[in-house]
């Protein structure tokens, strides 16, 4: 199970997607291509509209999204993306060096603020980034998914008893603390394991730790 | 002028005459020159036209005498029916005035008629150094006037001699011919001219003594006992003046011819053939021989003194008229050319000096703008070159390649539609679509707006009728126009600024909308005028350059009542081969 959401988590990461957003087709087009010449998949958006249908949310997604768009524009999209927890990456294209938005943009998650025209390999870095951060956010939710599904199971008192445990009590303390004797304890750890389908409670605490703090 | 006074002179006459009239009798007036004291001329030819009145009882002959001028003027104006004169008046008169002779006077002996005047030269009896005509040369000589008869007599016998006119100094003593007689008593004159038989007959009389003159170069081949010193004409004449009908000279001549003289009057005779004068004026080259212009504008100018005056007058008040005039025209056109060249210099100047200041605030956009296919080539340019890299099939490289290219064209084409736009070359209207000027304009334009977030509304026809216009000029009322707007539009919560072209007949209308706060009253009457502003920035030219440059294309720019927001309006005329398509 473990070795499969691994393989999975791999894949959503060769899966990739490189969404351009610039209502200048020519330009959209030229990003495109240079996106698609390292290998990565690309599709072009003429607007922020366009971009909110297309968008799977499911695969690691960067955004190539200038900030001077008609109708919804960049930074509005961002806050959007923002509203719908997305786990996209958005990299900010300007034509102009516009701080004040630059700094909004940064403040709302964006990866980088490139100004046209732009080194090529600093977007390609920026968009590297974008989808590895964007594919780590996918794993750690669905870490926090996988977890939270398996301690959906357990009973109050077993989730004190792991509460305690993750705090780094030991069984007595843990009995000592919930006033409860030293073999409920042990019942209630291997209820814990079996519910949660780990062989310790140690890889547990990992598994909380990560979702925690991704 | 002239025409005007001879004709008041004769109307004169006319309405002179029935007034005159007494005892039903019709008055005729006879002119006789007076080369003598009036009262002997008058003498003579009251005699005369005594026996008329007494031959012609159905008229009545009344007598004035004057200078040869006096009765030339009274001639010219029909003051007189006939006119008696001395030979030479009579041939000026015949050729100017067209006046005939009667009859002829005979000579006081009564010889002839033929040869009945002469000259006389004479010098005081003492002075022994004249003794002929020879010796007159470089002499003062005197004679009563300049034209006079005997002068001219005697100036053709000079000349015979070898003496030119020029070789004496001639002395005038006016009339009456005794006056001479005085210039030479008292020695201001070296000889004097005198009709023949005057000094015969002055002695006569008694007035001067038989040996105080004597005549030079006298001629013993004539037929007359007066000592002359010329050869002899005809005598003076009796004629009639043109205006006067031919019936009353017949009768007049039929009564001269036929009068039955005393002892002391005068004989008329048949007209005389006046050729002999003729020839002697035409030889001296005087009276109507002498150059034309001298008698042309010597007799005119007597013959209209009145009127000359007048018409002098007034032409010199229209010849100072005409050249104040032409010299107001001249510098009131240069004032004007200068006025209007320097206007066109500073109009052009600030209509530059507009589009340096539009591009000013789009050129940030514009940067923008070129920017776009920079970034776009560059990403295409590095796209190849890791396709290549990569040993990719070069398909995708290649169309890569072809949009490189479009994108520099496009890069061009902004740099171009910018330079095209700042360019200082003189207006040029020629031919143009509208609709393709108003696109190009709002291309420039676009940019900026986008920076402002505001999308200009765009509407026009595919096709429209073209217009004659300076391309960057319209693009640069239109730009300004649309700067406007945009700037009304800052702050409203929904921006909204509209440009749409249309065909209304026999002109393009544009026109630029937006929803800002519209036109205060006063600014709505100060739009147009110079250096009008509600801008912190600005000049305010805009408006007023937008206006000059729209009229200079034979159109009009206004701003219309709107009920919210501002709306500004030009109109150009369609190029008129095309309005009938």
């Amino acid at each position: 199970m473990s070795d499969a959401r691994m393989s999975d988590s791999q894949g959503v990461v060769s899966q990739g997607v490189v969404y351009i957003v610039d209502d200048d087709p020519a330009l959209r087009d030229a990003i495109c291509f240079l996106v698609g010449s390292v290998g990565y998949a690309a599709r072009a958006c003429e607007s922020a509209a366009e971009l909110l249908r297309r968008i799977e949310e499911d695969r690691p997604a960067c955004l190539v999204l200038d900030v001077r768009l008609p109708g919804l524009s960049g930074l509005e999209l961002q806050r959007e993306l923002y509203a719908r927890e997305s786990s996209a990456r958005i990299i900010f294209i300007t034509g102009h060096g516009d701080i004040p938005k630059a700094v909004r943009a940064i403040r709302c998650g964006a990866v980088d603020f490139l100004e046209k025209p732009f080194d090529d390999q600093v977007l390609l870095d920026r968009i590297g980034e974008a989808l590895d951060a964007s594919a780590a956010e996918l794993r750690r939710r669905a870490s926090r998914l996988g977890l939270e599904r398996r301690l959906a199971g357990l009973t109050e008192r077993e989730r004190d008893v792991l509460r305690l445990v993750i705090a780094g009590k030991t069984s007595k303390g843990v009995a000592s603390a919930l006033d409860i004797s030293a073999k409920t304890v042990e019942n209630h750890r291997h209820n814990i394991m079996t519910k949660a389908g780990v062989a310790s409670v140690a890889q547990l605490i990992v598994w909380a730790t990560e979702v925690a703090h991704g | 002028m002239r025409t005007r006074a001879a004709f008041a002179l004769a109307l004169a006459a006319l309405l002179a005459c029935p007034a005159a009239t007494t005892k039903n009798l019709v008055e005729v007036r006879v002119g006789a020159l007076a080369t003598l004291g009036a009262r002997e001329v008058e003498s003579d030819a009251a005699a005369t036209l005594a026996q008329l009145n007494k031959a012609l009882p159905a008229y009545h002959f009344t007598l004035m005498t004057g200078t040869k001028a006096y009765l030339t003027a009274a001639v010219a104006a029909h003051k007189i029916d006939f006119v008696i004169t001395n030979p030479g008046h009579y041939l000026e008169l015949k050729i100017d005035y067209s006046v005939t002779a009667l009859a002829t006077e005979q000579s006081l002996d009564g010889y002839s008629s033929a040869e009945a005047v002469g000259a006389a030269v004479i010098a005081l009896d003492r002075r022994g150094d004249l003794q002929r005509l020879a010796d007159l040369r470089g002499a003062r000589i005197a004679a009563a006037a300049p034209d006079a008869f005997g002068l001219y007599a005697a100036e053709r016998e000079l000349r015979e001699r070898g003496i030119a006119p020029g070789a004496t100094s001639p002395v005038f003593s006016g009339f009456p011919l005794d006056n001479v007689f005085d210039l030479l008593r008292a020695g201001r004159a070296d000889a004097g001219i005198v009709g023949a038989c005057l000094l015969e007959k002055r002695i006569a009389e008694g007035r001067i003594g038989p040996d105080d003159f004597k005549i030079l170069g006298r001629r013993n081949d004539t037929p007359t006992p007066c000592a002359t010193s010329t050869a002899l004409y005809p005598g003076w004449a009796f004629a009639r003046v043109e205006q006067t009908p031919e019936s009353l000279g017949a009768e007049v001549a039929r009564a001269l011819l036929t009068l039955q003289p005393g002892t002391n009057d005068k004989a008329w005779d048949p007209p005389q053939d006046y050729g002999p004068v003729e020839e002697l004026y035409r030889t001296l080259q005087v009276g109507p021989y002498a150059p034309l212009t001298r008698l042309g504008l010597a007799d005119l100018a007597w013959r209209q003194r009145y009127g000359l005056a007048v018409a002098a007058m007034a032409a010199a008040w229209w010849i100072v008229h005409v050249i104040r005039v032409a010299q107001l025209v001249r510098r009131r056109t240069r004032e004007l050319e200068e006025a209007h060249e320097l206007a066109r210099l500073k109009d052009a100047q600030m209509e530059h000096a507009l589009r340096l200041s539009l591009m000013g605030e789009m050129a940030s956009s514009l940067a923008h703008e070129i920017n776009q296919p920079l970034a776009a080539i560059l990403s295409y340019a590095r796209g190849c070159e890791r396709r290549l890299a990569r040993g990719e099939d070069g398909a995708a490289v290649r169309e890569a390649i072809g949009r490189i290219a479009a994108q520099a064209e496009r890069g061009g084409a902004i740099v171009r539609r910018m330079r095209e736009f700042v360019r200082k070359n003189p207006a040029r209207q020629i031919p143009l679509e509208p609709a393709e000027v108003f696109r190009d304009a709002l291309a420039l334009f676009e940019p900026t707006a986008a920076a402002r977030d505001l999308v200009v509304d765009f509407e026009a026809p595919e096709r429209l009728p073209p217009v004659r216009a300076d391309r960057v000029q319209l693009e640069e009322v239109t730009i300004n126009l649309l700067q406007n707007a945009l700037e009304a539009v800052e702050g409203q919560a929904e921006k909204k600024v509209r440009l749409a072209v249309a065909q209304e007949g026999a002109r393009i209308v544009a026109s630029v909308s937006d929803n800002g706060p519209g036109l205060t009253p006063e600014a709505r009457e100060k739009l147009f005028e110079a250096f009008f502003t509600t801008k912190s920035s600005g000049l305010g030219l805009g408006l007023s350059l937008s206006r000059s440059i729209v009229e200079a294309h034979g159109g009009r720019l206004s701003a219309d009542e709107a009920r919210q927001g501002a709306t500004f309006r030009f109109y150009l005329p369609v190029v008129e081969e095309a309005a009938h398509v």
